[in-house]
């Protein structure tokens, strides 16, 4: 059967970074929204009001790196109130966070460390997903990760756990294609089995990004700091025929390039979405 | 087979493992957590190595962005190094990192190897102050008008509140002329004997400002800024200039838009 979903005009975002905002300001590109990390906003920084003023012109989603849902302790109740501060100023489209932890006894490390997938932190990881999306009044899309190592006891495979994340909490799916890419070149499985074990309807972003392969291991290394890889793509237009159109968004974070980069990069993916998100479904 | 790591069956299990993975990141005992990772062709200690490297890199960068002329005056190395160190003694507490460092400058104040460079610290802890006031957005100015209401007999008692973003800093070393410096592409020479500053660092519109103040003035307003009563910033402004001018020290904290309200404190002390 045909999906009936409309043909957007435009369903391809771009991550938001402070060099580019004056200048789309200034030429207001064709984009279907603009995704902030939620934590560089949480300060009344000059940043924001600029936010603020673009909020006009585009829906925004709002990406949180620090919520820390996979820590063992309770959430930080802090950083949840100022997290619902900017919610309810921005009014975002989506609103997403990490299978991941980040903080644990009061030391913030900055990164998404892994977690193992077993029984017990699956139930902790939903209890948290639940007390966020209630806290918060608003469904949280989960993103999976990119990981560079695995614990000895995780005998959950990721795929399956995320699955069972959305099922249990409600909660959607951000399908970050280029850290499946990553995480499955880095451990060796399969990346379209990982597609396929994620439920179709709870799916509600996708991300693309750049990696790298480490100088001195063969790991790849997602540093949102490159055009995305022809592997990438290529699992993105599989992704499509999985799930159908998706709001996309092209993540670029360092070793930022000029912002038309990221507009064709855009573009890109809007043409691939065109061509494998309307095929009929698997 | 190796030896595995127990079954996490409950919390306290979990909690364990990122108490140790959190260690291991911050550059501490890695021991204990690499017996729990599975090696998958590569010696876990790699593996942690990624983890590790980007927690320093990131909040390293973080605290460069956020302490720059001291980043300058050290050199990027020694710096990374200083970084380094703070680090792992002092990892971050908020998930805003614009929020991390505020005792960046007593750590630097205690860290021998900067023994060298006595107003360091001070060029952090101005940083701080700038960084601060630029999180902080100005509230609407309380007019000059709104004290008229205040009884004769209360007046010594009316305590300012002053915009969050206000801060105040005094040094023995000429902080500012030092910071101004080192945006420069080539350095001017400083005199460092020149003397100390009083500095008053606010947010205006998007920009950050800070200017100069005389002793008597920064006496005062920093009583204010710590919620003192007028009678008593009055005095603490007193002692530091015997001409100091209440009635027109007031016209200009009104005038440049510092107070945002008011309270009446009869119970505050005031000295005599």
């Amino acid at each position: 059967m045909t999906k009936c979903r409309p043909i957007p005009s435009c369903s391809v975002g771009i991550g938001l970074r402070s060099p580019h905002v004056s200048e789309i300001a200034a030429t207001r590109p064709e984009l279907a929204f603009l995704e902030v990390h939620a934590e560089n906003y949480m300060a009344e920084t000059p940043a924001l009001d600029r936010l603020l003023a673009l909020r006009s012109g585009y829906p925004v989603s709002l990406h949180g790196v620090a919520l820390s849902l996979g820590s063992a302790e309770e959430l930080d109740r802090g950083h949840l109130n100022r997290f619902k501060a900017l919610i309810e100023l921005l009014e975002p489209m989506l609103v997403s966070e990490h299978l991941a932890w980040s903080a644990i006894g009061g030391a913030y490390l900055n990164d998404l460390l892994p977690l193992p997938y077993t029984e017990a932190s699956l139930d902790l990881f939903c209890r948290h997903v639940e007390e966020a999306q209630q806290a918060l009044g608003c469904r949280l899309l989960i993103e999976n990760p990119s990981t560079y190592l695995r614990y000895r006891h995780s005998p959950i495979p990721e795929a399956e756990f995320i699955a069972e994340v959305a099922r249990q909490t409600g909660c959607g799916i951000l399908c970050d294609v280029n850290n499946i890419h990553v995480s499955a070149w880095n451990f060796g499985f399969d990346p379209i089995a990982y597609l396929e074990a994620l439920p179709i309807e709870a799916i509600g972003e996708i991300h693309l990004a750049g990696h790298h392969a480490a100088e001195d291991v063969d790991i790849l290394i997602d540093d949102h700091g490159s055009r995305v890889a022809q592997p990438v793509w290529e699992l993105y237009a599989a992704a499509l025929r999985r799930f159908g159109p998706v709001p996309t968004l092209i993540e670029w974070d360092t070793n930022l390039p000029a912002l038309e980069v990221l507009l064709d990069e855009a573009h890109h993916a809007e043409e691939l979405a065109h061509v494998h998100g309307y095929v009929d479904a698997a | 087979m190796p030896k595995s790591w127990p079954m996490c069956t409950d919390m306290s299990m979990l909690l364990e493992l990122q108490m140790r993975l959190r260690r291991a990141v911050l550059g501490g005992d890695t021991a204990e957590i690499v017996a729990a990772i599975q090696g998958d062709g590569l010696d876990p200690a790699a593996r942690l190595g990624i983890y590790r490297n980007h927690a320093f890199a990131t909040l390293g960068d973080a605290l460069q962005g956020t302490f720059p002329v001291v980043c300058r005056l050290v050199d990027k190395r020694f710096f990374a190094y200083a970084a380094h160190e703070y680090l792992r003694a002092h990892p971050p507490h908020s998930r805003c990192l614009v929020e991390y460092g505020a005792d960046f400058a007593d750590f630097l104040a205690g860290f021998k190897p900067c023994k060298d460079l006595p107003y360091l610290a001070d060029v952090a802890r101005f940083e701080w102050a700038l960084n601060i006031a630029g999180t902080v957005r100005e509230a609407t100015p309380l007019q000059a008008e709104a004290l008229a209401a205040v009884p004769a007999h209360e007046a010594a008692y009316v305590a300012l509140r002053l915009q969050p973003s206000l801060s105040y800093f005094a040094s023995p070393w000429p902080i500012d002329t030092i910071w101004q410096a080192n945006k420069e592409d080539q350095v001017p020479t400083i005199d460092l004997t020149s003397g100390g500053t009083s500095l008053e660092i606010r947010r205006a519109g998007e920009a950050v400002v800070w200017r100069r103040i005389d002793p008597g003035t920064f006496a005062f307003r920093t009583a204010l800024a710590d919620g003192l009563v007028l009678a008593a910033a009055m005095a603490a402004a007193t002692l530091r200039d015997a001409a100091f001018d209440l009635t027109a020290a007031l016209r200009h904290v009104f005038a440049e838009g510092l107070a945002v309200a008011f309270v009446i404190s009869p119970q505050q002390e005031t000295p005599r």
